[in-house]
């Protein structure tokens, strides 16, 4: 600790602290402008200056280290001059657009012009207009406006490494533009403009719709996917207009573009606002009657297995938790599944095995702290933005070393240490071809042996395994993968993250290879690292939390009787046993795989419901529709995937009859127990509070017992020919940002990614068209040639219900044999 | 000689405008700029020098700090890009006639205020502004008064320069400042742009060079330098670890090519920058393949410079288009004449690999464990061939290659490994750092000693060698106290092995008389070069006392030299620096027929000459942010039998941005007044 005194108070920091920090820790407030505590100092605007005794000039305060013994003096005549001249200077040709300006009363230079006393332009130069850039989407920028503060510029390479904004030119001409001149093509996370203290950088989707202090701003959490960040958001006449957050919440003020700009799907006016039945429009007593008479008749004419339900994992625990309820407690069935069953829930139940713990062990931003990161089998920018921006900082911060192995180049790369660029299907070789040369190396964990069972086997097995077949298998070689070893072995922490290119590999055995190396690595019960399964939908740990499974109730006991999961439920249809389906977000004609069988089956059904907010394809083939509510239209609670309760919030009601899923579950529940249960949702409800003591208590360093699970990896042939790759992208989430007129700016259509090499050879251009057939169909999309898939790997975003190519896939896996043509 | 009209540089005024008696002062800068267009006014970081008293110096002033905010001003922090601004408006507006007192007030101001700025450049600019409305404020009224109109046609021309003290002293001339910015910013692949923008070899000159960059660094003056160098190696392995391609794009491939005598630094940088600029080169290099670098590869040791991260460096020297043949010694395999023939011109670096003889009694005799030279020792063990050491290696020598050839030799396997050297530790010529290296590695010393003979025995086998201790003599004619041998201070240091490291000379064998091509004395070529005198119209030299402005053309047309054949032994980094300045001049003189410097390259050279680091300036500063020291393997294993692993480990990027946090960014701003 450094001990120094500030205008005579006395303060200890820790070394390296600047004064800045130090006065702020007893309250001593100093004026800045550029200062952002989340990025490195810039030093820019100069308002902090401050005396030091013995230093014969001013000191930045933002940037300067403490010293032992320094006396700080923060405020003189001399320093007040100079903040009051530097202010005016900065107003030097800043323009007086204040009353049209969307910043006008949250500007900091406005305040701070006021507290400074800057009241008339001192000093003058020749006029200077700056081109404003309108034809960036999303976002605008208005380099008059500019104050120069680079918070943008570090925001956007050293947080979220999109590097598209810099400072360019000389003098007064210098501003912050694209590093081309070009239009703004980065990740659109927009927290440039939350970090732009003036109006120089503004969201397009807000301008001119209102004046901030007009509007009603409710702190909730993000309904996309489960990093679970604090959004605020600003509605006014029953509209969301704008969502922002602050760098004080768990996630720093990082939102991505789902998070900033996906909320214009709630406003989108394609949403349901009546209850359909048959396809027409009914009314809500009609539709929930008719609902509760068949699913009722058909329990008590077929039995309970003649009913099933999925929910979608955007649904609150409570409302989670209402869903599995009627199921089993109305119903008697536990034919309740989700999009969990794909892989997500049993990556689960490989990691309680190993660990103790049933999701990511250790909180999120304990990955920034790791020696390594292992990113393996998931485009984290995709998947869970969040999750990237702290793998970012642990690599390019803080000194981590980071592999990256997935098929195809990420933007992780260009910060990766090493990338491991493997062959689908070879995830398992691949990380216990990882984990056999780190035991050669003698880089394992050095408590393994002795603190995790079955250790022996997992050596033995590894032994066994040739290197030759691993490289052949995984196509990578030699020194790569004991670069990687390298990387990974031998260090005070690891952090390994993984997600649905290996949740649902093709290949058996994936995940519990990875979770394996994991904890040879050490990766689990230290104070940073940890392993974190990821996903691409907010609530998924939450709904296997709250017991939406066929075999577990809330809490994670087992059920009595196992019901029909996803598949079991198709088959079900198919044999005419599975009767009624309920559907609450869930579209499967658009996200689930094996397509033209679903619909099929669905074709069967004696009673469809779908619970939804829009006219999904599914919801077209429904006997009866819910219209229900967005997560900025209710209340409740998230789980994240490291297991932290986010409050849910009610930002605005929803639009025409729609209702609130867990008021709808409510009265549907109310109506075939002829109960009287309120739907009230605002406190984390003392039912499950009950079912699962000390629920939201997040799990760090797990002290075991920890357990390797030695599975063989089966033979499988070699694969020829194309492999259909379908994910998420940055620019989308489900399906529901499709829905979003702000994401269909910057990914506004599907899109079949083809490797150049591949396209020369079938002859087919950039945005020609492809025919895609695989065992579960064909269609027909266009085509965007890449460098960055490998040769015989193509890859299609599993987004959008006007491609739904998920329906290609064929059981679980998210690769595919597909056969190519020229569309 | 060339009368000061007025100064006030260095904050020493002096004024000869109202006459009277006339105070004179020297000033290291050349009377004519390029040895004929006389240099009229200078103004800069450090005020005023005023040497014809017919420039305006309100127009001067007006156009300096024009081009401090439009070309250099970084924009980022308030006072410089704004208050530069105002500056550059209020000086342009006096001398278009809008200008009021008030003006010139605001110039004071300015003054005072920018002392608040990020860096130093804008505030260092406002330094000849305030000396200049302070001492011509009747200049300033007269434009204010109407009383004079702007002038037409000046019958000068400026030329500016952006510098700094770390980039003045760099011979490559890095823009330091600039790649540590971009360090500390977290940019790394921009800081390597910006290094490779003068430094073809980034991992090399990121670890042995001896960095005079640090010993002109202002932090110096607050508390210890930036570690320089260092922060190069980050950026150099940033690119490295991360497996990033490099971005250069040569431009379009070109028909004129060039010959390049010597893969060493002086021959790759020069073959570099060529290659970049289109134009075909063919590097001709003696040693085999999987052996280029020159003086790098051969007189470096690994655990210094690992092999390849050079071959990585010269690899991408070789992406750019530039063709090495190897094994290929010009004057053997291939003449000079058959080069110039060949290509359209020739560019001498073949370095200075012949070592020097010791002068002790038996050297000639062919003795058995008397090797010819470190040189030849280091580049043996290097290629893997018998070096005819022993077990007891004693190497005479105090520069970096003697400390190399006692460390390489425990790791040849020698059980002692001893160094003589006639003057102390302390005047030794080796860089501290590799001397404290050979001392934890268990190489024993004898200070202030002078080998005397060399003792054989009968097989003519060496059995020690006889030395005599030495002791400071009394000051010579030029006051300098030189080692004398005490009498009867004799001794034997028993070896088997001697390895005399007192230095090389270039083997310029293969350039033959007929050529033309001259030579000195010191068996380097002779080049070209500005008669740039001074007032006292003496030549101006550098600091190895070769002509300071060089156009590095021999005296055969379309020859070229460069690096030590051309300078005298130096290191990598002049070489470079060198090469690159021969590449730029072999550039024009293929496309436009003629051998000149630019003025960005004669005022490059007389800033180096005037000097840009000030020792004794005082520098206000808190000292709370010490320099970052990088890990280092220690312990005997590092030096055992066959271990050159790398010693030195560099910084870890997070130390890197912190240590880049430190510097002050010591731009400055030069403008010359040429007739």
């Amino acid at each position: 600790m450094v001990s120094l005194s500030i205008d005579g108070r006395a303060v200890s920091v820790p070394k390296g602290a600047t004064i800045l920090e130090a006065a702020r820790k007893v309250g001593i407030h100093i004026p800045t402008l550029c200062w952002l505590e989340k990025v490195s100092p810039t030093g820019a605007c100069r308002l902090c200056v401050v005396d030091v005794e013995g230093v014969a000039r001013p000191m930045t305060a933002c940037n300067t280290p403490v010293k032992e013994g320094i006396v700080v003096t923060t405020t003189n005549e001399k320093l007040e001059a100079i903040r009051k001249q530097v202010m005016e200077l900065m107003l030097v040709n800043h323009p007086l657009d204040c009353p049209i300006c969307d910043a006008a009363g949250e500007c900091d230079l406005q305040d701070k012009c006021y507290d400074l006393g800057v009241t008339k332009p001192e000093f003058q130069a020749a006029l200077n207009r700056k081109l404003i850039r309108y034809d960036w989407p999303l976002l605008e920028s208005d380099p008059n406006r500019c104050i120069l503060c680079e918070k943008c510029v570090k925001v956007d390479h050293e947080i979220i490494r999109s590097d598209a904004i810099e400072v360019v030119a000389r003098g007064e001409e210098t501003i912050i533009d694209t590093h081309d001149g070009k239009s703004l093509n980065c990740d659109f996370c927009g927290n440039c403009v939350g970090a732009c203290p003036v109006g120089a950088l503004i969201d397009k989707p807000f301008k001119f719709r209102g004046r901030p202090w007009t509007y009603t701003v409710t702190r909730s959490s993000c309904g996309y996917c489960p990093v679970g960040c604090e959004i605020d958001y600003h509605a006014r006449e029953g509209r969301v207009d704008r969502v922002t957050t602050s760098d004080d919440t768990f996630c720093n003020g990082n939102l991505c573009i789902n998070g900033r700009y996906g909320f214009d799907y709630i406003n989108s006016e394609a949403r349901l606002k009546s209850p359909l039945v048959r396809g027409k429009k009914g009314d809500w007593d009609q539709a929930m009657t008719l609902v509760a008479d068949r699913l009722k008749e058909i329990v008590a004419g077929h039995g309970s297995d003649a009913v099933a339900g999925l929910t979608s994992p955007r649904l609150t625990n409570e409302e989670q938790f209402l869903f599995q309820k009627l199921f089993r407690s109305a119903l008697g069935s536990n034919n309740i599944d989700s999009e969990a069953g794909f892989g997500f829930a049993r990556a689960v139940e490989i990691i309680k095995t190993a660990t103790g713990v049933s999701g990511a062990t250790n909180s999120m931003d304990r990955i920034e702290k790791a020696g390594a990161v292992l990113v393996i089998g998931t485009n984290p920018n995709a998947e869970a933005t969040g999750y990237e921006y702290r793998v970012i900082a642990a690599a390019t911060r803080n000194n981590g070393k980071l592999v990256l192995a997935n098929m195809a180049d990420v933007k992780l790369k260009k910060i990766s240490h090493s990338h491991l660029k493997y062959k689908p299907g070879s995830e398992a070789f691949l990380a216990n071809g990882i984990a056999k040369l780190i035991l050669q190396a003698g880089l394992e964990e050095k408590s393994a042996e002795e603190m995790i069972s079955g250790f022996a086997d997992y050596r033995a097995l590894l032994e066994k395994l040739s290197l030759d077949t691993i490289l052949e298998k995984t196509g990578l070689t030699d020194t790569l993968l004991r670069d990687a070893a390298a990387h990974l072995g031998g260090k005070c922490s690891v952090a390994v993250l993984f997600g649905s290119e290996l949740i649902r590999s093709g290949t058996p055995g994936a995940v519990e290879a990875v979770v394996n190396l994991a904890l040879l690595v050490g990766a689990v019960g230290k104070d940073a690292g940890g392993i974190f399964p990821l996903h691409e939908k907010i609530n998924i740990r939450g709904l296997l939390d709250m017991g939406v499974t066929p075999d577990l109730l809330p809490g994670g006991a087992s059920a009595p009787v196992k019901g029909r999961d996803l598949w079991q439920m198709i088959q079900g249809i198919e044999q005419g046993k599975v009767k009624a389906l309920y559907l609450v977000g869930v579209d499967p004609l658009t996200s689930f795989p094996e397509g033209g069988r679903i619909r099929k089956a669905l074709e069967k059904l004696e009673l469809l419901v779908v619970q939804e907010l829009f006219p999904t394809p599914t919801a077209a083939m429904a006997h009866v529709v819910f219209p229900a509510s967005s997560s900025a239209e209710k209340c409740g609670h998230f789980t994240t995937l490291d297991g932290r309760l986010m409050n849910v919030a009610k930002g605005v009601t929803p639009p025409g009859e729609a209702r609130n899923d867990g008021e709808i579950l409510t009265e549907l529940l109310n109506r075939i127990t002829g109960g009287r249960e309120a739907a009230e949702f605002a406190q984390f409800p003392a039912e499950i509070r009950s079912a699962i003591p000390d629920y939201g208590n997040v799990t760090t360093a797990p002290k075991g017992p920890f357990a390797f699970t030695v599975t063989p990896i089966p033979e499988s042939p070699a694969t020829t020919g194309f492999t259909l790759l379908v994910g998420p992208i940055l620019f989308h989430n489900g399906a529901t940002s499709t829905w979003s007129e702000n994401n269909r700016q910057v990914a506004p259509t599907p899109y079949v990614e083809l490797q150049s090499a591949d396209a020369a050879k079938l002859g087919i251009l950039d945005g020609g068209a492809i025919k895609l057939t695989t065992d579960a169909g064909s269609l027909t999309g266009t085509v965007r040639i890449t460098q960055r898939l490998q040769e015989g790997l193509i890859f299609a975003p599993n987004h959008f219900p006007e491609f739904p190519v998920s329906g290609l896939l064929m059981g679980n896996a998210v690769t595919v044999a597909v056969k190519v043509e020229k569309g | 000689m060339a009368q000061v009209v007025f100064s006030s540089w260095g904050r020493n005024i002096i004024d000869n405008r109202a006459g009277g008696e006339v105070v004179n002062a020297a000033f290291r800068l050349p009377v004519a700029f390029d040895g004929s267009r006389p240099l009229n006014a200078f103004m800069g970081w450090d005020g005023i020098i005023l040497f014809d008293k017919e420039v305006d110096i309100p127009v001067m002033a007006a156009e300096y700090m024009t081009r401090v905010q439009t070309l250099f001003c970084c924009g980022k922090c308030t006072p410089g890009k704004k208050g530069t601004r105002v500056l550059m408006d209020a000086l342009t507006g006096i001398i278009e006639g809008r200008g009021s007192e008030r003006d010139l007030q605001l110039c004071e101001e300015m003054f005072q205020l920018l002392q608040n700025c990020k860096c130093t450049l804008c505030q260092s600019a406002t330094v000849p502004i305030y000396d200049a409305v302070t001492h011509f404020r009747d200049d300033f009224l007269a434009y204010i008064n109407g009383a004079k109109k702007r002038p037409g046609r000046l019958p000068y021309r400026f030329i500016h320069k952006q510098t700094a003290p770390c980039q003045d002293k760099c011979p490559s001339h890095i823009d330091i400042p600039a790649y540590i910015e971009a360090i500390k910013e977290y940019r790394f692949d921009l800081s390597l742009q910006t290094i490779r923008d003068n430094m073809p070899l980034p991992s090399v000159c990121g670890r042995v060079c001896p960095h005079p960059c640090e010993s002109a660094c202002r932090r110096k003056n607050v508390d210890e330098s930036i570690s320089i160098m260092l922060l190069k190696r980050s950026a150099s392995d940033h690119e490295w670890q991360r497996n990033h391609l490099p971005p250069m794009q040569p431009k379009p491939r070109k028909e004129k090519n060039v010959a390049v005598v010597g893969a060493g630094p002086a021959g790759l940088a020069a073959a570099y920058y060529l290659a970049l600029e289109g134009y075909p080169v063919t590097v001709y290099e003696a040693l085999p393949q999987g052996f280029g670098g020159g003086m790098i590869a051969v007189g470096i040791p690994a655990y210094r410079q690992p092999r390849d991260l050079l071959q990585r460096d010269i690899d991408i020297i070789c992406a750019m288009g530039v063709e090495i043949v190897y094994d290929c010694r010009v004057g053997k395999d291939i003449t000079l004449a058959q080069l110039k023939e060949k290509h359209t011109a020739v560019l001498l670096a073949p370095g200075a690999h012949r070592s020097k003889p010791m002068g002790v009694e038996g050297e000639d005799k062919g003795y058995k464990g008397f090797l010819t030279g470190g040189i030849d020792f280091l580049r043996e063990a290097y290629l893997g061939i018998p070096t005819g050491m022993g077990k007891k290696v004693c190497v005479v020598g105090g520069g970096n290659t003697a400390i190399d050839c006692v460390r390489v030799a425990l790791r040849e396997g020698a059980e002692v490994s001893t160094l003589l050297y006639r003057r102390s530790r302390k005047e030794m010529p080796a860089d501290i750092w590799e001397i404290d290296g050979a001392d934890e590695e268990g190489v024993s010393f004898e200070f202030q000693v002078l080998p005397t003979k060399i003792l054989v025995d009968e097989n003519n086998r060496i059995t020690g060698v006889q030395c005599v201790r030495m002791a400071m003599g009394e000051p010579d004619a030029s006051g300098r106290r030189r080692p004398e041998p005490m009498p009867g201070s004799e001794f034997v240091v028993e070896c088997d092995t001697v390895i005399p490291a007192i230095g090389q000379d270039p083997d310029l064998s293969f350039i033959p008389q007929e050529s033309g091509i001259d030579i000195t004395k010191w068996n380097t070529i002779v080049t070209k070069y500005l008669p740039l005198k001074d007032a006292a119209g003496k030549d101006l030299k550098d600091g190895m006392g070769n002509p300071l402005a060089r156009t590095l053309i021999t005296d055969l047309d379309g020859v070229f030299a460069s690096g030590d054949a051309e300078i005298g032994p130096l290191t990598v980094v002049a070489c470079i620096g060198n090469a690159h300045r021969a590449a730029n001049v072999i550039g024009r003189w293929m496309e436009e027929g003629k051998v000149y410097l630019t003025d960005d390259e004669i005022i490059e050279d007389i800033l180096v000459y005037l000097g840009v680091y000030d020792k004794n300036e005082q520098v206000p500063w808190l000292d709370s942010a010490a320099r970052e020291e990088q890990k280092e393997i220690h312990g005997s294993q590092r030096a055992s039998y066959k271990n050159y692993n790398e010693v030195e480990l560099g910084l870890t990027e997070e130390q890197a941005v912190r240590e880049a946090e430190r510097c002050l960014r010591c731009y400055r701003v030069a403008m010359a007044a040429v007739r």
